[in-house]
């Protein structure tokens, strides 16, 4: 299964291929921790996420449970990391979704690296000026939840609703 | 006597302009009624800058209530049911559906003919082009923001029906930012099988439900309600599997603002301001007294930022 979390976030598989793992993803706790584990590893390997103390505790944890070729690079401060930390509470759908933006027809496979890319390091004078972030899956259960009622109140009926629906696949293009 | 025809001149010009707003009020309230009157199938594009994204819709009216289905035909199968009381989202492929249930509903100002009326605060109404779209004659309607605060939209409804055919929301220097169209629609037709989930959820699925009910977020306030936006509801819901939040929603009677409150239990790291975009839709996240507040709505990144920003704590306040 390993393998097949590995392949699929490199993008080597199919859609076909793609499914039972994603599925997997979505059932088994095992295999979104390994997902989840890939992503934070991949981050440190790159130096572009500085890790919180409980990943970090984790990946260390895994590492000396399997011998493995990488240590974690040690901390120099703590950053935050929301939108990953949102992604890995994400919800298996937003897990699905991001297998669809590997391998959604129009998107090359690579951009799933960039997807959950936490923001650049927070400067004192940007303060007033928010980091401005993609769209990512994590973010489906706020639309999911504010669509309910923006449907509700517009008389356009159903143009809320459609644009929640497609917002999920929004990752696609980012 | 130049003056005087000046001023004649000027009065027939508001005077057609107040017509129009009038012609253009009209439009709306056809609309309105057609979009919940009808049963209708048909497809529709979604875009937003140079993507796109099709659906089917089917649309089930019933006296007894009426059900919508939406069905996401690119990418990972996704699928709506909408009854008078719940928003199912069946994602097949992970075997979960979300569970929106609706919760204080006679708050809601939604659909009732003054609050068409209303939308004439914040919003100039006229007449725009005739254009055809999927086979029908439309004409379209215009609303222009009043200020800078929210977004404008071009309606086009069908000349037979006033069904809507196609919607344009545009920002405050005219450009397009998203739009909505029915490529292909058959009104009638429709029968209660058509719009029952494709999926049914079976014992393996999980359930994800809202569990929302209404509630008085004690201490937490928008300090500054944007003008023309007011509440409509106020609960404490869950999101995704278990997230425990508060939910506050606002509306100016066609866009909506959702205010969400999260406590960052077990989490050290603060969280940073941060801005998302994708069409019309923003979410801005900050945090305060150590909760995380994220806003989500379709209006310009300054609104959406602005509730967010005056988003407080004070808990000695009920």
């Amino acid at each position: 299964m390993k393998e097949k979390i590995s392949a699929l976030m490199d993008g080597e598989l199919d859609e076909r291929a793609a499914a039972p793992v994603l599925d997997a993803l979505g059932r088994d706790r095992e295999a979104a921790e390994t997902w989840r584990l890939f992503h934070v590893v991949g981050d440190a390997l790159r130096g572009t996420a500085p890790l919180s103390d409980g990943v970090t505790a984790r990946v260390a944890w895994k590492l000396a449970e399997e011998p493995a070729v990488l240590a974690p690079r040690p901390r120099a401060k703590r950053e935050p990391r929301r939108w990953m930390a949102l992604s890995a509470a994400a919800s298996v759908a937003a897990v699905a979704l991001v297998g669809w933006v590997a391998f959604g027809p129009q998107q090359p496979a690579p951009q799933i690296a960039k997807a959950p890319a936490p923001p650049p390091p927070a400067r004192q004078e940007t303060a007033s000026a928010p980091a401005t972030l993609p769209f990512t899956s994590a973010t489906n259960d706020y639309l999911l939840a504010h669509q309910g009622f923006a449907s509700r109140i517009s008389l356009q009926g159903m143009v809320p609703q459609v644009r929640t629906v497609s917002e999920t696949s929004a990752e696609a293009g980012k | 006597m130049v003056a005087r025809a000046l001023g004649l001149a000027c009065a027939l010009l508001a005077g057609a302009a107040h017509a129009q707003a009038q012609d253009a009020l009209e439009w709306l309230r056809r609309i309105q009624e057609a979009t919940h009157r009808l049963s209708y199938s048909g497809t529709f594009v979604y875009q937003h800058g140079a993507r796109s994204e099709t659906s089917r819709i089917t649309r089930y009216a019933d006296p007894a209530g009426d059900i919508e289905k939406v069905e996401v035909m690119d990418g990972v199968p996704r699928e709506l049911v909408r009854t008078r009381d719940t928003v199912k989202c069946y994602l097949p492929d992970s075997k979960v559906v979300k569970v929106e249930r609706r919760t204080g509903e006679r708050d809601f100002p939604a659909l009732l003919p003054d609050a068409v009326a209303l939308l004439q605060q914040h919003y100039d109404l006229s007449l725009g082009e005739s254009r055809r779209i999927a086979g029908l004659e439309c004409r379209a309607v215009v609303l222009t923001p009043k200020d800078n605060l929210r977004y404008g939209y071009r309606l086009y409804a069908d000349r037979q029906t006033g069904m809507l055919m196609k919607a344009v929301t545009f920002d405050s220097a005219g450009h397009d930012v998203e739009q909505v169209t029915f490529t292909q629609l058959s009104l009638g037709h429709v029968t209660r099988e058509m719009v029952k989930p494709r999926h049914p959820a079976t014992r393996d699925w999980r359930v994800e439900d809202a569990a929302a009910v209404p509630a008085n977020l004690q201490g937490w306030a928008v300090a500054s309600d944007l003008p023309g936006f007011r509440k409509i509801v106020e609960l404490k819901r869950r999101l995704g599997d278990s997230r425990p939040v508060g939910q506050l929603v606002y509306s100016d009677g066609l866009a909506a603002v959702s205010v969400f409150i999260e406590p960052m239990e077990g989490q050290a790291d603060a969280v940073r301001p941060a801005l998302a975009s994708m069409g019309a839709t923003h979410i801005y996240t900050r945090e305060v007294a150590h909760h995380r507040v994220t806003v989500v709505g379709e209006a310009p990144a300054a609104s959406v930022r602005r509730i967010a920003d005056s988003v407080q704590y004070q808990p000695n306040k009920p």
